[in-house]
């Protein structure tokens, strides 16, 4: 990574909606930058202040080097001007217009227009469409001629909000694997907005997790889902066992904890937890282990009855209760290892929770 | 049917102030809609209220207060007729602009129906990619033109029966500014009942034509 370049996209902004104040700063470089978060934490608002459709009260943001918005300097360039593509998401196909005519909307005149639409249309795999009607189109259709159409200008940043929220789990999969083909072939910086975590962690180099109007954490993908800043950052991303913890001991990189009585070996901290504040550990359901039972119990070892358990097919969801001392724990279980194991009969289990999987964070 | 002289050319100035009335309401009232239906409530309300006066205040008000401002008794009427050379009081544009003023209320009414349907996610879309003017003309126009169709036949029906604010600022000379209903309301004065019939029958076979292309465009409208 170049040093101190400017980046692709930097915006760091203010903006009040009623009782509601967005407060994010975001950076992306010729990345995939996916900004999660629930419905209602302002990911749509940030992705259409980029695109120039909003306006924040205060703040700057520049795309490619350019400051396209700044309260002090007084710019504000409108959208068409700014180097964004933005696919909103319905998609927002033109009803009126044909296939080939959507892709063209945005396109200057130039004599190389048709060969350009082509490309997109082989690109996006739309040959022999050019002539039909949104209408006429399945989802999943309407959804490549929105790409097609937002990559026909020439821009540096490609804004997309929720864009396979409309449709079905089968459609969505194979559009995703498309879009992480489209990037590698073109390279584009591009802002995904959506509130599906596999989605999220399919797609994502970067993440920006937002809620309430603040971004809580920005890292790479990997950094975000297995080193949650804080307990709300874990319960978005999806973390199902997440217990206050009292801190007995701190070294550098790993401590002592207490959880609902018993001591475990932690050694994933969040950055900056000090002693004081970090208060909760989170463990991913499908990083706990099954053990057999047996008398010497090792450490970071749990003795626990399956309490509840359900099945997702695929999947086992299974709730354990305490045999004594420590925390009532979610644990998840592919089917085979299930079946291998013979859970559905034998109850009594000895749960590991590996240290480097057991996180301490803040509140 | 056969029309004398007088009735042919009573059809001919109403279709005179017709066509320009219908063409004033067109451009003045497609601008007004675009930018009620565009802007925030505060200016919306300001602007809608403005457009939909007429509505609200009888025809001979409205062709009063025309005859003021076009006439010899404000300066404006004196900068028009001095300065520009446009005359206005008791000549068939000048009936035109009053038949005009009382049509555009449903105009623009009909018009910002159909501009406000349009989602407004698709000209967010075209704000990223087009001017302003491109958007509006390949995006807006088109997917609010059952509704500016409507809305051009409602207002050249009602500018076409127009009585009260032509009369008061063009006057009722027969074969100069007489409309048809001007015409019909001199028969019946006159006791001339066959010249109101055939007046009054061509004015219900127009209606009827225009009802009949409207409910056509708003048939299509439905189907889209």
């Amino acid at each position: 990574m170049m040093a101190e370049a400017a980046h692709v996209l930097d915006m760091d902004i203010e903006k009040r909606l009623g009782a509601f104040t967005l407060d994010v700063q975001v950076q992306a470089d010729n990345e995939l930058l996916v900004l999660f978060g629930p419905s209602g934490s302002g990911k749509t608002v940030t992705l259409r202040c980029i695109a120039g459709l909003e306006t924040p009260d205060t703040g700057t943001i520049s795309i490619g080097g350019e400051p396209v918005f700044d309260t002090h300097a007084k710019t504000n360039i409108p959208a068409r001007r700014r180097p964004i593509a933005f696919v909103p998401q319905g998609y927002a196909l033109f009803p009126h217009m044909t296939v080939e005519e959507n892709i063209a909307f945005g396109m200057p005149r130039s004599p190389g227009r048709p060969g350009r639409i082509r490309e997109l249309l082989t690109l996006l795999h739309l040959e022999g469409l050019e002539r039909r009607y949104p209408r006429t189109l399945s989802g999943g259709q309407q959804q490549r001629v929105a790409l097609a159409r937002a990559l026909a200008r020439d821009v540096e940043v490609l804004l997309l909000d929720e864009p396979f929220s409309a449709l079905d789990e089968a459609l969505r999969e194979g559009l995703r694997h498309e879009l992480l083909r489209l990037r590698q072939e073109l390279g584009l910086t591009t802002v995904f907005v959506t509130h599906d975590l596999r989605e999220a962690h399919l797609l994502a180099d970067h993440m920006a997790v937002i809620d309430a109007g603040r971004i809580l954490q920005t890292g790479g993908r990997d950094e975000v889902f297995k080193r949650p800043a804080s307990r709300r950052v874990a319960q978005l991303t999806g973390v199902e066992n997440i217990l206050p913890a009292t801190v007995l001991r701190r070294e550098d990189d790993a401590a002592d904890v207490t959880i609902a009585g018993m001591s475990f070996r932690c050694t994933s901290l969040a950055d900056g937890a000090t002693t004081d504040d970090a208060t909760f550990a989170g463990v991913r359901a499908e990083r706990i282990n099954l053990r057999r039972w047996r008398e010497d119990v090792p450490p970071n070892h749990l003795v626990a009855r399956v309490a509840d358990e359900w099945a997702y097919g695929n999947t086992h969801t299974l709730r354990f209760e305490p045999a004594a001392e420590g925390p009532a724990l979610v644990v998840e279980l592919a089917s085979r290892p299930y079946e291998v194991l013979g859970v559905s009969h034998q109850r009594e289990w000895l749960l590991e929770v590996p240290p480097e999987d057991l996180h301490l964070m803040p509140a | 049917m056969s029309f004398d002289g007088l009735e042919l050319s009573a059809i001919r100035v109403s279709a005179q102030v017709m066509a320009l009335a219908t063409l004033m309401c067109i451009v003045v009232g497609t601008t007004l809609a675009w930018y009620i239906a565009r802007s925030g409530r505060r200016v919306a309300a300001l602007l809608s209220a403005l457009a939909l006066l007429p509505l609200v205040i009888p025809p001979s008000a409205v062709g009063y207060y025309l005859l003021y401002a076009f006439g010899r008794q404000s300066t404006f009427g004196n900068f028009l007729i001095d300065d520009v050379g446009l005359r206005l009081v008791f000549t068939w544009p000048g009936a035109a602009i009053a038949a005009g003023v009382v049509s555009l209320p449903l105009f623009v009414r009909t018009a910002q129906a159909g501009f406000e349907q349009i989602d407004p996610e698709l000209l967010a879309v075209a704000s990223t990619m087009a001017s302003p003017f491109r958007a509006f003309v390949r995006v807006a126009l088109p997917l609010a033109w059952p509704a500016l169709v409507a809305a051009t036949l409602i207002a050249a029906a009602r500018s076409l029966g127009e009585f009260g604010a032509t009369v008061i600022i063009a006057g009722n000379i027969p074969g100069e500014t007489q409309t048809v209903p001007a015409a019909i309301y001199d028969a019946v004065q006159a006791g001339d009942r066959p010249r109101a019939n055939a007046l009054a029958f061509f004015s219900l076979v127009f209606g009827l034509v225009v009802l009949a292309g409207l409910s056509l465009v708003l048939q299509r409208q439905r189907y889209r």
